[in-house]
């Protein structure tokens, strides 16, 4: 089964092609090696032949026959030479050399190289036949001469390098199919596990993990990313799941004090003036909810896509005092004063609505949270290269512990209850936030709080969509 | 205000918004047409000629972008006032950029639509140039950017001027909210506090206080309206 798998694998196929491949390039390779040796010792036995050949042919030109059938004694009886010496007349019949004959298939064909077997005793006496390698000829004067040596033991020494290069291609064969068989087990094994994990997951819920083996390989990784990745998914889960129990309860109350006051119109008598209020306060009630609705949808666009096709160059410093301007009746309103701190301009890329907005909520929050007749700062500058926008005001502030929570949907302080609005507000200011790779900070203002939007440096801009994983939320 | 001036269009596919809209329209003295469909709307709108035309996103048959983008295409320029149901961030700039004059999320206030529809339906109008606009005893400068009211200063921040500037530029139409942010702060976007609300409040304190009689009125749960008393 397990065979039948791994031949399905890809990984599988790819180490086949590979062995393939590579088996080719070897055993190119070795023939090459095995070629090239051959023929240099070939060429070793061949010249020396040619030697002997050149100073017979010197005793013959010097001193004719006698001279030849003397120097083919002289080598005969010196045990230094190991060649083999024919010399036979014009009809093939021996005059001198340790040939008992003139090979037969060497007769009619003038001259040239041979190789063939002959039972001539070899020169050291051991038996055997021996494989020659001849240059024969016929003299001018009809007579026919042949030079020959021993190669036998070239041709064992060249078989015994051709079994070594085939053991050799053989063996890498095998080691190349273990190794193959080893790593596509290995591979399809984690592969698998991966997938049974994630059709647990299909079946039962988010709640499993990939199993890590502690190796910190590239397995290792892909499981701790796709581990994070769930964990990531189940957080959003939750969240999802959070926002909706909170949906379902904040719409209620506003539906069912409209339910209330239309059942009561039905049943009541038709009066044209309680009716007209009902209907006004129906209507109001309703507008809180769309009000709602819509600041959800808001937030979730904001999210849901990289809105960045509206960046545009914006000056904070502009942006700050047009918000100040526009809530400066706001604060009158309330006894208590709001001022813009250093002007200086400060360009960032952003979507200049919803950084007003998010601003907005900012300083709502603040005229509106903070001290009565209090004063609510908005201060715009640079950072470590980043811009900074600070939102301050000199009111109760949060406890440090809640810092976090303030900025999730629908989540209201308990003193907050009283006030209108919706929870959603911080929810907005952090949703803008993450669409501008900005982080949030929150300070006690001592008193007060203070809201710092901190923008990424050009330097740090390029990985856009990179701080939405790591949501910009420290205290 | 005869014929194609108080005429509008309407094409909208769910019956009972569109018998709303069309009735509402008709109590404010406008005539309408209305289509059910994009192919009927788009035949209606090239054969007559209509102050506006309001046309729902989303339609069967072509949708209402692709509705306007034909008639545009074709040389009508009756201003077109998009309705949707759809998320206002992307769509809205979309619905534009198509030739679509203004846009309106569902669901919305009639009072809204009709201050929208009106506010079109004058700049198909001709636009004069003034220098000097006047309601009542009020007397905005558009020259030297003063306000004076029965012949006495009133001192407005600039951009206090500005909204002012265009309450008196929409005389005795509603302007919503969400119109005065949009053109007077250049944003898109409906605030969810009273914001807008405190600022006129501001802008009335210094115009209206002790004069004989208010000139910006609020009209609840939609915006503001400057008109003289008769």
């Amino acid at each position: 089964m397990l065979l039948a798998k791994a031949l399905r694998s890809s990984t599988f196929k790819f180490a086949l092609v590979s062995i393939a491949v590579f088996g080719a390039v070897v055993i190119a390779l070795f023939g090459y090696v095995y070629w090239s040796t051959a023929a240099y010792v070939l060429g070793q036995t061949d010249s020396a032949i040619a030697a002997e050949r050149g100073s017979l042919h010197r005793a013959y030109e010097s001193s004719g026959h006698g001279g030849l059938v003397a120097a083919i004694e002289q080598r005969l009886a010196d045990r230094r030479f190991d060649g083999f010496y024919l010399l036979a007349d014009p009809s093939y019949s021996v005059i001198a050399g340790n040939l008992s004959q003139w090979p037969s298939m060497l007769k009619e064909s003038g001259e040239g190289w041979s190789q063939f077997n002959s039972d001539a005793p070899k020169p050291d006496a051991s038996a055997d036949r021996v494989l020659l390698r001849a240059r024969y000829e016929t003299l001018p004067d009809g007579f026919h001469l042949l030079v020959a040596k021993d190669i036998g033991d070239a041709r064992r020494f060249m078989n015994g390098i051709y079994g070594v290069l085939a053991f050799t291609v053989l063996f890498v064969f095998l080691l190349a199919a273990v190794a193959s068989v080893s790593v596509t087990r290995r591979t399809v094994g984690r592969i698998e596990s991966i997938n049974a994990t994630s059709r647990a997951i299909m079946e039962s819920g988010l709640g499993r993990r990939i199993p890590l083996r502690g190796t910190h390989d590239e397995w290792d990784q892909l499981a701790r990313n796709l581990n994070s990745m769930l964990e990531r998914i189940e957080g959003l889960m939750g969240e999802v799941k959070q926002v909706t129990d909170n949906v379902a309860h904040d719409l209620r109350t506003p539906l069912m004090r409209m339910r209330g006051r239309l059942e009561k119109a039905s049943i009541g008598r038709r009066e044209a003036e309680g009716d007209q209020s009902l209907i006004s306060a129906a209507i109001a009630d309703l507008d809180d909810v769309l009000r709602m609705f819509s600041s959800l949808t808001r937030i979730s666009q904001i999210e849901a896509a990289n809105r960045t096709a509206a960046f545009r160059t914006v000056d904070l410093a502009e942006v700050a005092a047009e918000v100040v301007e526009l809530f400066d009746a706001a604060a009158e309103d309330k006894g208590g004063h709001i001022r813009v701190v250093d002007g200086e301009p400060v360009l960032v890329s952003a979507d200049r609505d919803l950084l007003f907005d998010a601003m907005a909520n900012l300083v709502d929050n603040a005229i509106k949270h903070g001290r009565a007749a209090g004063e609510v700062t908005v201060a715009v500058g640079r950072n470590d290269g980043g811009a900074v926008i600070a939102v301050a005001d000199d009111g109760p502030g949060i406890p440090a512990d809640e810092h976090l929570h303030v900025f999730r949907r629908f989540y209201r302080l308990e003193r907050s209850r009283g006030t209108p609005g919706n929870g959603l507000g911080l929810s907005l200011v952090a949703a803008v936030a993450r669409l501008h790779c900005a982080r949030i900070d929150m300070f006690d203002n001592a008193p007060g709080l203070r809201v710092e939007l901190h923008f990424p440096s050009a330097a740090e801009y390029p990985e856009r969509g990179q701080g939405i994983a790591n949501e910009g939320v420290a205290p | 205000m005869t014929g194609a001036r108080r005429r509008i269009l309407v094409i909208e596919d769910d019956p009972e918004t569109a018998e709303q809209l069309v009735d509402f329209l008709e109590t404010r003295g406008y005539a309408t047409d209305l289509a059910a469909d994009g192919n009927e709307g788009l035949r209606l709108a090239q054969s007559a000629p209509y102050a506006v035309i309001v046309i729902d996103r989303m339609l069967p048959g072509i949708d209402g972008i692709a509705v306007i983008r034909r008639l545009r295409e074709a040389g009508t320029v009756t201003p077109a006032l998009i309705v949707s149901a759809l998320g206002e961030v992307d769509d809205r700039v979309r619905g534009l950029r198509a030739g679509g004059d203004d846009y309106l999320v569902k669901p919305f206030a009639f009072v809204e639509l009709l201050a929208r529809v009106e506010a079109l339906a004058r700049r198909s109008a001709t636009v004069v140039k003034e220098t000097v606009l006047r309601v009542g005893d009020l007397e905005l400068d558009l020259v030297s950017r003063t306000v004076n009211r029965g012949g006495r200063a009133v001192e407005l921040l600039p951009r206090e001027f500005q909204v002012l500037e265009y309450l008196v530029r929409n005389e005795g139409h509603v302007v919503p909210r969400a119109m005065l942010l949009e053109h007077v702060w250049d944003l898109h976007f409906d605030p969810t506090t009273n914001i807008i609300d405190v600022y006129v409040g501001r802008v009335r304190r210094k115009v209206d206080s002790e004069q004989a009689y208010p000139l910006i009125h609020t009209i609840r749960g939609v915006g503001f309206c400057v008109r003289a008393p008769r």
